[in-house]
């Protein structure tokens, strides 16, 4: 019971702040709304057992993307930045008109009906496990699974991520004077 | 399956009358215990909050061979209280210019960042309010929202020093964050897990069972995880976000009253959150200083004493610092975090596991003594 309210709850704020993200014109307040839109994601994945999923999805998402993306903002112009840029129908990228809106709507559609259809056996299949109280530990096996099963795309994108830091070095680099 | 206070609780007989009183339904009890457990850690973690001002003055005035608060009640005990009715009848200045929302926003971020991560502080073997498996993780996760909290502070208040104080404070956290996590690493890698209970449980018995005296690794990691915190909490001499001489009060110039309270009573709590970590994770945290294999429940109350009295130990040593050292420069607060601290954190981290797989994970004192 006090498990299913706090997933509802989540899902609330899910949803309210990602109205918030589309709907405000202030793009760091956008900013601020997906945060509350990722502490929500956050709170299902705690809520349905995967508390590893959820505590990184906060250190990933809240500590660093967010933060990262405010800085962008800020750096760019913060909210006064108004793009000039247009789109293939000549409209300002955060402006739609009924074409746009209803188009977008559909493929909403679509996509909500695939993905229920897919997901149908197992929405009928919850039963009381899935949001019982217990919540086994993922944690060691999560690192079993790690470094047995999936080590090459554990080391693969280890090395990945050296290399976008060597990367990112490189570029920040102050040039040499001639 | 996470340990929590109520699973504590349910081992004794008054759980099940208690249960009998409820109607046998579980989960309203535990959403009551619950609720009680939090607002007791809540309204203590806020009491020593409002006491971390005192006594950063108190000790200050000590060091300066001053008095220090003595007006108002016993040796100036009742100033928290002056000082919190001044703060709340004061006029909520808000800024023509402001961005209303964020600032509006930002303290609570602060706060509710500094209150998240009281749920899993290891007060004790059984009253730590829940004991996750992921435990130091998440506690370094949600930290990360007191730094978002600051840097919006001192963006939506449109002013040049808050939002120079709020981009050190956002740039300072993150890259602390890094020596700080690999060195919590370290310990997590030798408890063999990351929940408190488990990293706790592992150091029983004397002080040379504590991870600060495990092996040479960790005793400088607990250095390096001290400086780090103190970076993390924007205390001296990394208090660059609020640097007076410069920035006139930093992130928070441009708050008043409570809002401003906010701030300082998340910066206080924090200081005192990661005190505990340190104390959990390289002191022994909870531990008696003797093994015995009594679990009873005034036992636990003994427990917390130790815990709340390592920390305040630690809680000293920072305000203590903060009047002996002047404030460093922001080119050496970096230089400090990338070119010492983040490699002697990596060789630390190295070091530890050499350690774990030549020696078989026992401890310096353990091969000296033992056989």
């Amino acid at each position: 019971m006090f498990v299913q309210i706090l997933f509802g709850l989540s899902a609330l704020l899910t949803i309210s702040c990602v109205i918030g993200v589309v709907a405000t014109r202030n793009i760091m307040h956008s900013c601020v709304f997906l945060l509350g839109t990722l502490l929500g994601v956050a709170g299902l994945y705690a809520t349905l057992g995967a508390d590893f999923v959820a505590v990184t999805q906060i250190m990933v998402y809240v500590g660093g993307v967010v933060i990262l993306m405010l800085f962008a903002v800020m750096l760019t112009g913060g909210k006064d930045f108004v793009s000039k840029a247009q789109n293939l129908l000549g409209l300002a990228p955060t402006m739609g008109n009924k074409w746009t809106y209803s188009l977008a709507g559909l493929v909403a559609l679509v996509f909500v009906l695939t993905n229920v259809k897919l997901l149908s056996n197992i929405i009928t299949d919850a039963g009381p496990k899935t949001f019982g109280n217990e919540m086994p530990s993922t944690v060691s096996q999560l690192g079993h699974l790690l470094v047995k099963d999936h080590v090459l795309a554990f080391e693969l994108s280890s090395v990945l991520l050296l290399g976008a830091l060597v990367g990112a070095a490189i570029i920040a680099r102050p040039k040499k004077k001639q | 399956m996470n340990q929590t206070i109520v699973s504590y609780l349910s081992k004794y007989e008054f759980y099940k009358t208690l249960l009998d009183l409820f109607g046998g339904n579980e989960s309203l009890l535990a959403f009551v215990i619950y609720l009680i457990a939090a607002l007791v850690v809540i309204l203590v973690c806020a009491t020593i909050g409002g006491f971390g001002t005192y006594a950063e003055r108190k000790i200050s005035a000590d060091l300066q061979a001053r008095m220090g608060p003595n007006r108002v009640g016993p040796y100036g005990l009742l100033q928290v209280l002056a000082d919190g009715i001044k703060m709340i009848t004061k006029e909520d200045i808000m800024p023509f210019a402001a961005d209303k929302f964020l600032f509006y926003l930002a303290p609570l971020l602060a706060l509710v960042g500094v209150f998240a991560t009281l749920a899993v502080v290891p007060w004790s073997s059984g009253f730590a309010l829940t004991d996750l498996n992921v435990g130091v993780f998440y506690l370094i996760a949600i930290s990360s929202l007191v730094g978002l909290g600051i840097f919006l502070g001192g963006y939506a208040s449109n002013s040049k020093w808050s939002m120079l104080g709020g981009m050190r404070g956002a740039s300072q956290i993150i890259s602390y964050e890094i020596p700080v996590t690999l060195s919590v690493l370290a310990i997590v890698l030798m408890a063999g897990g990351m929940s408190f209970g488990t990293i706790v449980g592992q150091q029983k018995g004397l002080p040379f069972n504590w991870y600060l005296f495990h092996n040479p690794f960790t005793f400088i990691g607990f250095f390096v995880y001290f400086t780090g915190a103190l970076a993390e909490t924007n205390r001296a001499p990394f208090d660059l976000p609020e640097a007076e001489s410069e920035l006139v009060s930093g992130y928070h110039t441009e708050y008043t009253g409570m809002r401003f309270g906010f701030f300082a009573l998340a910066e206080y709590i924090e200081i005192f959150v990661v005190c505990g970590v340190a104390a959990a994770l390289f002191l022994g945290g909870s531990n008696l200083p003797i093994n015995i294999n009594i679990d009873i429940l005034p036992l636990q109350f003994v427990e917390i004493i130790i815990f709340i009295t390592k920390t305040l130990l630690l809680y000293y040593v920072v305000i203590w610092i903060r009047w002996t050292l002047p404030r460093l420069r922001v080119d050496q607060l970096m230089s400090i975090c990338w070119k010492y601290l983040t490699p002697i954190a990596i060789f630390n981290l190295v070091g530890c596991a050499i350690w774990m797989v030549a020696f078989n994970g026992r401890s310096l004192a353990d091969l000296i003594i033992g056989h």
